[in-house]
This record gives C-alpha cells, sequence and structure tokens, in this order.
C-alpha cells in the first residue's frame, strides 16, 4: 500500500501541485492586470496602494474575502447553493490535466485529449445553472438562465473549431496537435484556420462568460446575475473559476493555433540559435500572456452584448463560417495544399 | 482495486437513477440525471470506450440535459397535481422492476456471461472508431446526420413564434419627407370673450 | 474481479429503476423524458459492456447510433414540451387527452 502510495499517488500529486499553485498565483495577478491595464486604458492608475506599485493588492483582497462571512440567502437550497461554486472550479482545475507546457511536460497524456477538454469545459456551466437556481433570487435566476442558453450555443461553435484543428493535425492530442505545426511560425495553424482561430477564441471569451458577452453577469442590468447571493470566500471560488478558465482558454488558443511551447524564430537563419536556450515554457506563457492581453482589452473597449445579438452571433455568423472553412481544410488536407496540410504533417502526428 | 471502483461507480450510479424517479422537484431530477450520466461515463471509461465516454460527457451532460434544465426551470410547473397517484402506483412500479432485475440477474448469471478477460484492442479508441465509421457504417453514419438535421429543422419550427420585434429600417428613416410625418393644419384663433379674466 | 455479467446486471438494474419511474411519475412528462434517457443508457452500458469483453467495436457504434438519436429525441421531446406548455400551460399527462391544441 505504501508501496503503491509512494510510486503512483505522491508523484501525481505532486505534479497536480506543480500545476495548480501557480495556476492560482496567476490568477491572483491577472486580477491585478486586469486592473491596472484596463486602469491604464482609462487614463487613470489603477491600484497603487498595498505594496511597491499595489502588487501586494490581490493578496489584500483574498484575505478580505477569506475573512468575510458566507451568507445564506432565506429560502435558498443551501445544498445546492454550496454545491455550486465547487462544480464551478472542478472544470476549471480539472481541464488542467491534459495541457502540454513543453515536448513531454503533461500530466496525462491521453489520446483523446482535445475532446478531454471540450468535455470537461462543457461542463462548468452547472456552476452558474445551479448558483443561479439554488439563490432563490429573481436576478441570479436570469443570469442562470442566459448563461445556459449562451453556453451551450457557443461550444458548438467553439467545437466546430477544433474540428478544423484536429482535421489538419490528425490527431487529438494535443502535444501531436503541437508537433504538428513544427518548422517556424508560418506553419502554426493560425494562418490556414484563421477564420476558426478568431472564432474559436470569441467563444471562448463568451463561454468563460467575459465582456462583452458577460450578460450572465450583467452588473448594469441583473445587478450580476448568477452571483449576486454570493459573499466571502463562496464568491471568490467563482471568481477563482472565472479566471481559471480564461487561463486555459488563452492557453489552448496558443498550444492549438499559435505553436504552443514552439519557438517563433524556429527556421529562421540567425535567430533561430540565437533564441534556443530560451524554454518552451516561456514562449507558451508568452502567447497566452497576449491572448490574456486580449481579454482585458475586449473588456475594456466593447460595451456589453445583448441578448438575441449574441444568439445572432453565434448561430448565425459563427457556426456557418465553421462549417465552410471546415469544408476548404477538409479539401486542403485531401490535396496537400501549402506547408500546413502537407502528407509529412500527418505522419509526425502519429498517422499509423 | 477494479471492483472496488466499479461497484463505487455502480452504488453512485443507482442511487442517482433512484433519485431522479422519486425527488419531487424536476431540477432536481436533472441534476441527478447529470450525476447519473457522468457516473455512467466513469463506467465507459472503466470498459475503454474513452471516445464514447468523453462523447457522452460532452453531448449528454454538456448540451442535451443543459436543456433539459434549462426548460424544466423556465416552465413555471404547478408541482402537486404531478405527483399524483405516486403512492398508488408505488408498489406496482417496485413488483414490476423487482421482477424485471431478478429475472435478468436470473439470466445473466449463466456461465457464457462469465467472461472476464477483455479481448485486447490495439491502438486508439478514437481512431479505431473513426475508421470504422467511415468505412463499414459509412451509411448509418450519413443516414445519423440526417436524422440530426430533420430535428434540428423540426425543434426550430416546432418553436418558432411570430415576432412581434420593432426592426428599424435605417434607409427608409432616412427616406422620411417632412410631409410624410407633418401635417400643417389652419388654425385661426378664435377670439374669446371672457378676455383678461383668465388667470 | 468485474466480469460480463457484473456489468449487465448493473444496466438491467438501471433499466428496472427507469421502467419503474415511468410508473411511479405518470403524470410529468418531464421526468417520463429524463426516465427515457436513463432506459437508453442502461441499454448504451450494455452494448459497451459486450463490444468490450467480447473485443467487437461494432457495439460501440451502435452506442455511438444510439447518442445521436437520443439526443435528437431529447431536442424534439423537449420542443414539444414547451410548445405544449405554452399552449395549454400544464406538463400533465392527463390533461392532454385532446387532439386539437
Amino acid at each position: 500500500m505504501i508501496d503503491m502510495f509512494l510510486q503512483d499517488i505522491l508523484p501525481n500529486v505532486l505534479k497536480i501541485l506543480l500545476i495548480v499553485v501557480p495556476l492560482m498565483l496567476s490568477v491572483a495577478y491577472l486580477t491585478y492586470a486586469e486592473r491596472k491595464v484596463i486602469g491604464y486604458i482609462q487614463v487613470r492608475i489603477g491600484p497603487n496602494r498595498v505594496g511597491l506599485w499595489g502588487l501586494l493588492q490581490p493578496i489584500a483582497d483574498a484575505l478580505k474575502l477569506l475573512l468575510k462571512e458566507v451568507i445564506f440567502p432565506a429560502k435558498s437550497n443551501l445544498y445546492l447553493f454550496l454545491v455550486a461554486p465547487v462544480l464551478a472550479i472542478g472544470p476549471a482545475l480539472a481541464a488542467w490535466a491534459v495541457m502540454p507546457f513543453d515536448d513531454g511536460m503533461v500530466l496525462a497524456n491521453i489520446d483523446a485529449g482535445l475532446l478531454y477538454i471540450l468535455a470537461i469545459t462543457s461542463m462548468s456551466v452547472y456552476g452558474v445553472v445551479i448558483a443561479g437556481w439554488a439563490s432563490n433570487s429573481r436576478y441570479a435566476f436570469l443570469g442562470a438562465l442566459r448563461s445556459a442558453a449562451q453556453v451551450v450555443s457557443y461550444e458548438i461553435a467553439m467545437g466546430f473549431a477544433l474540428v478544423g484543428v484536429l482535421i489538419a493535425a490528425g490527431s487529438l492530442n494535443l502535444g501531436e496537435i503541437v508537433l504538428a505545426q513544427q518548422g517556424g511560425f508560418w506553419h502554426w495553424y493560425f494562418i490556414p484556420l484563421f477564420p476558426l482561430f478568431i472564432v474559436y477564441f470569441i467563444s471562448g471569451v463568451a463561454e468563460t462568460n467575459r465582456a462583452p458577452f458577460d450578460i450572465a453577469e450583467g452588473e448594469s442590468e441583473i445587478v450580476a446575475g448568477f452571483h449576486v447571493e454570493y459573499s466571502g470566500m463562496a464568491f471568490a471560488i467563482f471568481f477563482l473559476a472565472e479566471y481559471a478558465d480564461m487561463i486555459l482558454i488563452s492557453m489552448l488558443a496558443a498550444t492549438l493555433f499559435m505553436g504552443g511551447w514552439l519557438s517563433p524564430f524556429d527556421g529562421i537563419p540567425v535567430l533561430e540559435s540565437f533564441f534556443s536556450w530560451v524554454p518552451g515554457l516561456v514562449w507558451l506563457l508568452g502567447k497566452t500572456a497576449i491572448f490574456l492581453f486580449l481579454y482585458l482589452w475586449f473588456r475594456a473597449t466593447f460595451p456589453r452584448y445583448r441578448y438575441d445579438q449574441i444568439m445572432r452571433l453565434g448561430w448565425k455568423v459563427f457556426i456557418p463560417v465553421t462549417l465552410v472553412w471546415l469544408v476548404i481544410v477538409s479539401t486542403a488536407q485531401v490535396f496537400d495544399i501549402g506547408p500546413w496540410f502537407t502528407e509529412s504533417a500527418v505522419i509526425t502526428a502519429g498517422g499509423g | 482495486m477494479e471492483s472496488v471502483i466499479f461497484y463505487i461507480f455502480a452504488a453512485i450510479l443507482l442511487f442517482a437513477a433512484t433519485m431522479v424517479i422519486t425527488v419531487r422537484n424536476p431540477v432536481r431530477a436533472a441534476l441527478f440525471l447529470v450525476l447519473a450520466f457522468f457516473t455512467s461515463a466513469g463506467i465507459w471509461l472503466m470498459l475503454e470506450a474513452e471516445f464514447l465516454a468523453i462523447s457522452l460527457v460532452l453531448v449528454y451532460v454538456g448540451a442535451v440535459l443543459v436543456l433539459f434544465l434549462f426548460v424544466v426551470m423556465m416552465l413555471d410547473i404547478d408541482l402537486a397535481p404531478l405527483k399524483e397517484g405516486f403512492t398508488r402506483y408505488l408498489p406496482l412500479g417496485i413488483i414490476v422492476a423487482a421482477l424485471i432485475v431478478v429475472e435478468m440477474i436470473a439470466v445473466l448469471n449463466a456461465p457464457q456471461f462469465d467472461i472476464s478477460a477483455a479481448q485486447a484492442t490495439d491502438g486508439s479508441n478514437t481512431k479505431m472508431l473513426g475508421r470504422l465509421l467511415y468505412t463499414v457504417y459509412v451509411y448509418p453514419f450519413e443516414i445519423a446526420s440526417v436524422i440530426l438535421t430533420v430535428a434540428i429543422v423540426a425543434a426550430i419550427t416546432l418553436t418558432l413564434r411570430e415576432h412581434h420585434r420593432k426592426l428599424q429600417d435605417p434607409a427608409k428613416q432616412v427616406m422620411v419627407k417632412s410631409a410624410d410625418r407633418l401635417r400643417m393644419v389652419d388654425l385661426r384663433s378664435k377670439k374669446q370673450d371672457g378676455e383678461g379674466s383668465e388667470s | 474481479m468485474i466480469v460480463l455479467s457484473d456489468y449487465l446486471i448493473l444496466a438491467a438494474i438501471l433499466f428496472s429503476l427507469s421502467l419503474a419511474g415511468i410508473f411511479l411519475n405518470r403524470k410529468n412528462i418531464i421526468i417520463l423524458l429524463m426516465c427515457i434517457e436513463l432506459m437508453l443508457l442502461a441499454v448504451n452500458l450494455n452494448f459497451i459492456a459486450f463490444s468490450h469483453f467480447l473485443g467487437d467495436p461494432a457495439g460501440q457504434v451502435f452506442v455511438f447510433f444510439i447518442l445521436t438519436v437520443a439526443a435528437a429525441e431529447a431536442a424534439i421531446g423537449l420542443a414539444i414540451l414547451v410548445v405544449l406548455f405554452r399552449n395549454l400551460s400544464t406538463i400533465n399527462v392527463s390533461d392532454l387527452d385532446r387532439l386539437k391544441g
């Protein structure tokens, strides 16, 4: 028993901690970055009181939320009220199991990794829906209904966009998808799959209920949507889940369309050797940071979509675009067009 | 170890199924249905059907049951009359279910079902299924896609309502002439008698 | 050691539970739909168990088709339910006794 513990369980627990602890830290500092970035976009300074440049602000926020009382609304469904935050954070963390951080640096190198991520992220809607229903509040309930419809609609567009990637790479394994993009940044999938790339990222913003698609929260219309009634740590968990989901979507975009851990200078004569000492993880994190910045930028610039506009965009724009591009990708794949769809790419992806 | 996991999953699955059929509130029933589907996805994983297990979570837990929840939450249902006859039919339900279980167990304990050595499957489950679907089963696959399309069309036409939206046509707004909107009326002012007495 | 019959018995119990559910909740269409989904789940479990223990992938292909058709069935069923509720403002099965909607 102890042998099994030392050999199987302990290393995996350590690996999980190695993913989750930095993730939680990045969530904390993502909130800081968000407030700073939006602050500067709106020509103000943002948090600058706690610590140097306000760097300790997220820690102060976390302490504040930890010490606050969790209030249970009258006539709420107490059990579901407590389960909802758990259901929100669970999928947000579980999806990281298949994320490759570098060549071979992955917790669970499963074959159907892309499918697994799709399935797990589709679970995250339950946290929102149950929170809205269990709160016994009209505002929360409206938020839950809106979120349910929105997430289900955008999942389809997102799924189609990912189907394009898996057709191009010939594999569902995230590591193999990255390896299929080897050989310089012009091999990355954001060029041949550009429409899918755009659709994927916008659907990702909608899936995480972020502005401009944050009708589930919509402070100005339904107060705070599904989490009006939550306070203290229960609220903080929703917050954590949302930001962890944001990082996940950004890192997925980097992995699937921007070559993951691959260096952008591969295949360029001088620069390639000049930058060869940089570990892949750094490239991956850099690409992820770009997408995270886009998230914050969107939030600072776009007004919120109306509910029917969101539905129209999802069903009448994104899904047709992805369907058309899927046909183009499959044709290109069959006729080996360009550097992306050549036979060798399929073979490196283990096409046996 | 494997059998322990199996029994735990089976217990959760049966518990969730029992709650689905006995719980009063349809929302809670739907949530227990989610639990049942998720658990059976776990059992399918034990049977090395990764692709189907994940697509069960993706399709059912992620979409169909959200739809169920959405409908259940949206409809303002009066629950009281729906539970009528629950106690009246309880004995009958238990008897029928127990009969089926006993009969099935009697049949299934036969030695030909006592297979434990799983046939070794080689390679990726997803790849194997994909290869089969697009070669041997290509016609059923096409028919399934037609069924799905028909389902989409049917569901939309069923629930589509006439929209009373106030759609604005900017072109018409721009083209408007003052004569279309404004009628000049010549109203001659009448001399009133008690002028000045008004306060 | 878990053998094929264990899975089959589990599926049988699940099936009979959902059958009992149809008996017990015969007034509530939503629960009836859920029970049908559970029945299909039990059937799928049987297919996958056979496919695993007999090494025949045809079972899994069949489950794939059942999933497809069941998803379509659920979507149309719920659409009909919504229309019904809109017209009659009830989902009680015993109130649905007219052919004209």
